[in-house]
């Protein structure tokens, strides 16, 4: 086990795993079974294009739009092409809604399932061994573990997306905001929150 | 791991980078562009294959490594000779670069059809029906946790039909099947000391259920 390969730090001396992807990328070119382009197009679609920002679009239109709150409930996949959002990891998608007595946290157990075309690639600590593991069994310890308390009188709704459908939380719009247009809204709107793993808040 | 203890800590940040090291990025994207060749199903049943004494220390992008180098050699499309020194041998198979970076985007913001929903399969079970979790130990991939064996919830909703993963990832007859969106309640998997209110929501194949 090649330690440096864990270290999210700035390193020195290239790790292991980075010499062994630069080998295999060479070879690959090589033998002309990958395009270098090809790459660098889709590590800059994964770190620029596709991300939370998306995700806050449309939880900000369903938040002032009631009839497209509707049909986000209804069918995800269609609702958010709507806005432009398709994608790997985005077929049947499943919105659910939090409200004053229902809160749904994400999770899979499995690996990483997790709507890509709205939150973009998976946290590291959402696809670690502790969250997979946990958070299906004590719900409640893990959201107050990473700082979220929810009432004994509010429902806990675990969704683990081991299989065709992905889910995507539609957070509660936070009190006082009716002055607020689209854009403002979506600016507080957090990639956690339409996880289920924190709430929507006005600094 | 649903439901399995011990397994360390959540290592929480509220911000991190999308890739923490340009390879984690660069192997990303090599499974996204050489999936195309359609050699393989998916990445996941080659995961399932690292020991799990080694599975658990590895980060995430490095077990997608392990797994993506064994598909190659697997599939052919390069020995480990090859790999051990990136050289290609001669008279090994020459490729077009037929993957171009449009392509590659093309692939990746469209989103992929699982749902088979030209096939007419009967539906087992109807909304509102209870359902027992089968006792099924499979030692190849599967989308079955075992925190659901033998446990009974009720159908929510239909899904649709869809390929059966424990065979379609090897291949085999996929056994087109419904897949049902199950609630189970928080105390009929976790016991009493669950909240009372609480429930779980999982999408499970047919064969994985039996009725309750």
């Amino acid at each position: 086990m090649d330690k440096s390969a864990l270290d999210h730090d700035h390193q020195d001396v290239p790790s292991d795993a980075a010499l062994r992807v630069k080998a295999l990328e060479s070879l690959l070119v090589e033998k002309g079974l990958v395009d270098p382009a090809a790459l660098d197009a889709l590590v800059d679609t994964y770190e620029h294009a596709v991300g939370p920002r998306n995700g806050a679009r449309v939880v900000a239109r369903a938040w002032v739009d009631a009839d497209y709150k509707r049909r986000l409930l209804a069918d995800g996949t269609v609702a958010i092409a709507e806005l432009g959002f398709s994608g790997q990891q985005g077929e049947k998608l499943t919105v659910v809604e939090n409200t004053a007595s229902i809160h749904n946290v994400i999770v899979c157990t499995l690996c990483s399932c997790y709507p890509w075309p709205l939150l973009g690639l998976p946290p590291v600590w959402y696809k670690s061994s502790a969250y997979r593991s946990r958070t299906v069994a004590d719900p409640r310890g893990v959201l107050r573990e990473l700082g979220l308390e929810i009432g004994e009188d509010v429902e806990v709704r675990v969704w683990d997306s081991t299989a065709a459908s992905r889910y995507f939380v539609l957070p509660q719009r936070p009190p006082r905001t009716d002055a607020l247009g689209e854009p403002e809204l979506a600016a507080l709107v957090t990639r956690d929150a339409m996880i289920g793993v924190a709430r929507v808040t006005v600094p | 791991m649903g439901g399995m203890q011990g397994l360390g800590e959540i290592g929480y940040e509220r911000d991190g980078p999308v890739f923490h090291a340009p390879w984690e990025g660069r192997v990303h994207a090599l499974v996204t562009v050489l999936a195309r060749y359609g050699r393989w199903r998916a990445l996941r049943p080659e995961i399932e294959l690292i020991p799990a004494e080694r599975y658990l220390p590895m980060s995430y992008y490095e077990r997608w490594l392990a797994a993506l180098t064994a598909l190659i050699v697997k599939s052919g499309l390069a020995t480990r000779e090859e790999i051990a020194d990136a050289r290609s041998r001669p008279g090994s198979e020459r490729f077009e670069p037929a993957i171009t970076a449009a392509t590659a985007l093309a692939a990746a913001l469209q989103p992929p059809r699982t749902e088979l929903a030209t096939h007419v399969v009967e539906p087992r079970y109807r909304v509102g029906q209870r359902v027992r979790g089968a006792n099924l130990n499979v030692p190849t991939h599967t989308r079955m946790p075992r925190y659901t064996r033998c446990r009974v919830g009720t159908v929510e909703r239909d899904r649709g039909v869809f390929a059966l993963p424990d065979r379609d990832v090897y291949f085999q007859d996929p056994k087109p099947q419904h897949v049902y969106l199950v609630r189970f309640t928080a105390r009929e998997l976790w016991g009493e000391s669950a909240s009372a209110r609480d429930s779980l929501y999982i999408d499970l194949w047919e064969d994985y259920l039996e009725p309750a």
